[in-house]
């Protein structure tokens, strides 16, 4: 709401208080002013009148004049297009300050000397939009009584006026109306408050033929007024002053009027030529679909639901937003009628922001119009436009439904207030707030009632009026305490205890954590992997990539990974935990994604590749930390999704015999689609491992029985799988063996063509003695003869 | 007995003069040896007289001790300085990096997140989540935002139809917690998850984003304990000494409803362009529950009462840690990531 310093003092007395100080206290009461900008600005200037112009020798655009500043007579040369002799003009001496700062220095223009500047209403800075067609486009030209030698300016235009944008929370539209917000001004500056004596002003006029109606629930009260009399003409300068300063153009008194009471008491009033309106009628219908002009010229696509304005089953306005060309107020107008209508709120706002129209109508119903508003405007209207536009003639006040003032009122007590807000108010400055704010509170002992006026339509309940005030004694003061109660035990629940786990350990092997998007576009949903369903789907998304909430993480991490390689970052080893959804159902998932390499450092010969082994080592101790020891997870053909992995770099991760997840190389097909390089992506259910069963930490006996190692070397077939020597091995030495290691596989010279060999260590040990050489010897000789059974494994010669 | 010490001079002067271990281990064998000079001393023992015998073995054996300790001093001297020859041999340029280790990262949004969470756990509040793809009943309806409000509308929320919805806010998180509650008091949650808006990507706007949400209801909750938790958390995320300063504002769920200020951490107060020079900075939303939103959960509201706040995640992480605009938090470069892998 951009408030008017002159304008405010309508209604309240202003003197000693400065537009900061007022700033200042509304702000605290929760009006917050955020700015305060002067209508215009200007020093050094004064009226003058132009004694010549003639064309500039050396432009084509530029004029030649002096002019008569009262005490002296200034050579000036003007670049505006219409600038004549004759003319009163505003003159910015040499040394003057304009808007943004511009100063006026002496200056030879194209070898003319020019001492000052004629200035347009831009220069001081006045709002474009306040200004008319002409006035945009040259310098402001005074009428003939404007006295030559006036140098204040700006008061003299009547310009001397301060606006405070104020920011209003959407409980307080009320103070979208001057007269609203006069009462907030009064209630912080505890002055009083006056608003214009115009009650029942309407209630004149004789009997009349005009009809309205309403055919929609969403028009349920239409006020109208016919006018049979009214001159149009110029309006007078405070009028228009006080427009501009609200930001709305000045036409003609009429509509002029009509603004004003709009800002005075939040109704959004629409006069119509009542000679135009081919029909004594006017019906509200919202079931039509048809074009119609308003009366910005241009064409609007009406659809069914939009409010609309018929007379004689004929458009003629857009209801509560802009009305027809057809019956606008022009100069010719004699005669007029008023609408003061109450429009559905999200039907105006629903139609106002299809057609792209957002008119200070549809800006005033959308955010809410006061019970009481419609007859208060035209209250207000018949007022002014008696006194600004001779109007004569009234017919009586023509209605759809009822206007009623809702007579509420609210109990609450001194006890409860004080309690809810931690205070020790005392009754008198409860009152005293109660009474600024013009409450009418009444009290009964502890109790106090107050009665709403009706604009106030925020405050129903008695923590409503406890809110009142303490933003009006101030939170200031407001004492710090902690609360009192039992006590309760603060904790992470068993899924974000995982979830930090998880972060932890695979922070402390060297992946990194991203957040990334959860709306994704169609391609990453045909692109998922294990997807958990049917996509869930926008109503209404904002654009193609973001249409689908995911049901996997695998583009996301994938898009992440080839921004960080077109940015040059190497070794992008990073994971996401995030929620991924379909219908009716959700899972949380860990994803991770490593590339070139974990860690390295030529200097020190160190490159652990990011390589499948990399992950599944990342994997298995990540897991193992969480208390799903190796044994309990297999390796096993990724037959889920070869289409993102290479087929046979990647496996489904189990745990015990469920899907944890798919862990492997991208394929290098979709790799070169999506321009990342080599990298491994691996993407888990952790609701799987929040429902399995963590073995806890346990103390057992460190063994101090020497251990005996044993290498071997075994030719096998190519397709025998480590896993299978190691189980093999371990099921054949039962206890004994503490451990079996991998330490080398081959392929090559020396080795038959379809085998391989493959390099294990073993370690025996004992829980409870030192192992005999014979012990050794047979255990090994099990081991070894298993391993031929089992895996047609022989010792390398 | 003049030729015992002969012997002895001798071979103590070869030792002294011995500079090498091997050369030593030598002297050892050809001096103390069954054929070196020592022993054949020995041999001339036969032709003494037996008076003569004893003094002169003496004599011999105090020689073969003291030619014998010499031999081990100086090897002692000889083996620490081949040691120390070795250790030099093995010098390095200490000036040379260490290994360059790489650990991982905790996302930004996540280390706000997780203070957040912990400091209200501290406090007795157990951290609470719910469903991102939400009811409108919980995101909207349950905390008393009416049919007709615009942030209801299709343009500001993402729906999926009418009754499901992105959630919007974590409030969406307290209604459940509260409905969850079945009327049992106290109920003391914080609440952080990701929200969803329908804004277009910018600098400081983001579809997606991060808040977190606290409740607390009880007997007697007061606006001055919404005060002094605010201020306990203001001291912990923003460092002691933080003022906090609440104005009017209006949110559906709470009333009265506050906008909480905190005095601005980079230049005390003093006014800085962080601060816009007003010495505060916005960082949450807050209020008293509004007796609505109690009912409607089923709690009695004239026999309990409590508080709720709200901040947002990105904007305390923008705020503490000078990030500039919001979308790096969802780009995930890894230079920007690197950039909160300390201890803060």
């Amino acid at each position: 709401m951009r408030m008017s310093m002159n304008w405010l003092k309508e209604y309240v007395n202003l003197d000693g208080v400065t537009p900061e100080a007022l700033a200042e206290k509304l702000t605290i009461a929760g009006l917050e002013v955020e700015g305060i900008e002067k209508v215009a600005e200007g020093t050094n200037l004064v009226i003058g009148q132009v004694l010549t112009c003639e064309n500039h020798p050396d432009s084509d655009h530029l004029h030649v004049t002096t002019v008569n500043v009262g005490d002296e007579v200034l050579n000036i040369v003007c670049g505006a297009p219409n600038v004549q002799a004759g003319q009163k003009v505003i003159v910015s001496k040499v040394g003057a300050v304009l808007a943004g700062g511009f100063e006026i220095k002496p200056a030879k223009v194209r070898g003319v000397e020019s001492n000052g500047m004629i200035c347009s209403l831009s220069e001081l800075g006045v709002d474009k939009k306040a200004q008319t067609e002409e006035q945009l486009n040259g310098i402001y030209v005074f009428d003939d009584e404007a006295p030559v030698g006036e140098t204040r300016v700006l008061e003299y235009l009547g310009l001397d006026d301060t606006i405070l944008d104020i920011g209003l929370t959407p409980n307080r539209a009320d103070c979208n109306a001057m007269w609203n917000l006069a009462k907030e001004v009064g209630a912080v500056l505890h002055r009083e408050v006056t608003w214009p004596d115009c009650k029942s002003a309407s209630q004149i006029g004789t009997p009349g033929n005009f009809k309205v109606a309403s055919k929609t629930e969403k028009c349920p009260v239409f006020v109208g007024k016919v006018v049979n009399h009214v001159k149009v003409g110029p309006s007078p300068k405070w009028l228009s002053n006080y427009l501009h300063a609200y930001g709305i153009k000045s036409i003609n008194n009429v509509v002029d009027i009509s603004n004003f009471v709009m800002v005075e008491t939040g109704q959004p009033l629409h006069y119509y030529d009542l000679s135009k309106l081919p029909h004594h009628e006017i019906t509200v219908v919202d079931d039509v679909e048809m074009t119609m002009q308003a009366l910005d010229g241009q064409d609007y696509e009406i659809k069914k639901g939009d409010l609309l304005i018929t007379t004689g089953g004929e458009p003629t306005g857009i209801a509560g937003i802009m009305g027809g060309e057809e019956s606008k107020i022009d100069e010719s107008t004699t005669s007029i009628f008023i609408e003061a209508a109450v429009f559905n709120a999200v039907s105006i706002r629903n139609t106002s922001r299809r057609l792209g129209l957002s008119t200070e109508a549809a800006m005033h119903f959308t955010k809410g119009v006061e019970p009481m508003a419609p007859i208060k405007a035209v209250d207000r209207s018949v007022q002014l436009l008696k006194e600004l536009a001779e109007a004569d003639g009234f017919e009586e006040n023509v209605l759809v439904g009822t206007i009623e003032d809702p007579v509420k009122t609210v109990s609450e007590t001194l006890t409860h207030c004080n309690t809810l807000l931690g205070t020790e108010f005392t009754m008198d400055q409860v009152l005293g707030v109660l009474k600024d704010l013009d409450l009418n509170p009444v009290q009964d002992g502890d109790c106090f009632t107050c009665t709403i006026p009706s604009y106030r339509t925020d405050l129903n309940i008695r923590e409503d009026i406890d809110e009142e005030i303490i933003r009006l004694l101030g939170y200031e003061d407001l004492k710090t305490t902690l609360p009192t109660m039992e006590a309760t035990a603060g904790q992470l629940t068993d899924r974000q205890a995982m979830r930090r786990n998880l972060r932890s350990s695979l922070n402390g092997l060297g992946l990194s954590e991203v957040i990334t998007y959860t709306l994704v576009s169609q391609k990453a949903i045909d692109n998922a992997l294990m997807p958990l369903g049917e996509a869930v789907a926008l109503a209404a998304p904002m654009s193609e990539e973001r249409k689908y909430v995911r049901t996997s993480l695998i583009m996301s991490l994938l898009e992440c990974l080839a921004y960080n390689q077109n940015h040059k970052n190497e070794n992008v080893n990073l994971f996401e935990i995030s929620n991924v959804y379909a219908v009716n159902t959700q899972q949380e998932r860990l994803a991770i994604v490593m590339s070139d390499s974990l860690q390295n450092s030529k200097l020190n010969r160190i490159d652990i590749r990011s390589d499948f082994f990399a992950a599944k080592g990342v994997l298995t101790e990540t897991l193992r930390r969480l208390g799903f020891a190796a044994e309990r997870l297999s390796f096993k053909e990724n037959d889920q999704d070869v289409e993102h992995f290479h087929p046979y770099r990647s496996a489904c991760v189990m745990l015990g015999n469920q899907l944890l997840g798919v862990l492997g190389e991208i394929h290098p097909v979709l790799a070169k689609e999506l321009g990342i390089g080599k990298a491994v992506y691996g993407e888990f259910n952790l609701e799987l491992l929040l429902a399995s069963k963590a073995s806890k930490v346990k103390f057992s006996a460190i063994n101090r029985f020497p251990a005996v190692h044993r290498d071997i070397a075994l030719v096998v077939r190519e397709e025998v799988k480590a896993e299978q020597l190691m189980k093999a091995i371990k099921a054949a030495g039962k206890r004994m063996v503490k451990q079996v290691e991998v330490f080398d596989v081959y392929q090559g010279e020396h080795v038959e063509s379809g085998k391989k060999s493959v390099a294990l260590s073993i370690t025996y040990q004992s829980e409870d003695h030192t192992l005999t050489d014979q012990e050794i010897q047979d255990v090994h000789q099990t081991v070894l003869a298993r391993l031929e059974k089992d895996c047609q494994a022989v010792l390398r010669g | 007995m003049e030729k015992v010490q002969q012997v002895q001079a001798q071979a103590l002067e070869e030792i002294k003069a011995c500079e090498d271990l091997q050369q030593l281990q030598q002297i050892r064998v050809t001096t103390l040896g069954k054929k070196g000079p020592i022993q054949s001393l020995m041999t001339m023992m036969k032709d003494l007289s037996p008076e003569e015998k004893p003094a002169f073995g003496q004599e011999v054996n105090e020689c073969k001790k003291a030619v014998a300790a010499a031999i081990e001093a100086k090897m002692a001297v000889l083996e620490k300085a081949a040691m120390n020859r070795k250790l030099e041999e093995e010098k390095i340029d200490i000036t040379l990096p260490g290994v360059p280790f790489r650990t991982g990262t905790l996302h930004p949004l996540t280390l706000i997140s997780q203070e957040i969470e912990d400091l209200f756990i501290g406090m007795g509040y157990t951290v609470a989540e719910g469903p991102e793809v939400e009811l409108d009943f919980y995101n909207f309806e349950r905390a008393n935002i009416p049919a007709d409000h615009p942030a209801r509308d299709m343009q500001d929320t993402f729906y999926i139809n009418p009754k499901e919805l992105l959630r919007t806010h974590t409030t969406a998180i307290q209604m459940r917690e509260l409905e969850k509650a079945h009327g049992q008091l106290p109920i003391k949650v914080i609440c952080p998850g990701k929200v969803y808006r329908r804004d277009d990507d910018d600098a400081t706007h983001s579809h997606q984003f991060m808040q977190a949400e606290g409740l607390v209801v009880g007997e007697n909750i007061t606006l001055t304990d919404l005060k002094g938790t605010l201020q306990f958390m203001a001291d912990r995320m923003f460092g002691k000494g933080r003022q906090i300063r609440f104005r009017p504002s209006y949110f559906q769920f709470t009333e009265p409803s506050v906008e909480v200020d905190v005095s601005c951490h980079i230049c005390g107060g003093k006014g800085c362009p962080v601060c816009k020079g007003t010495g505060w900075i916005e960082v949450l939303g807050a209020g008293m529950v509004h007796p609505n939103v109690l009912e409607m959960a089923g709690f009695d509201s004239t026999k309990c009462s409590g508080f709720a706040f709200g901040v947002g995640i990105e904007r305390v992480a923008m705020l503490k840690y000078g990030v500039d605009d919001i979308r790096n938090f969802y780009i995930n470069d890894t230079r920007f990531l690197k950039m909160f892998d300390r201890f803060d």
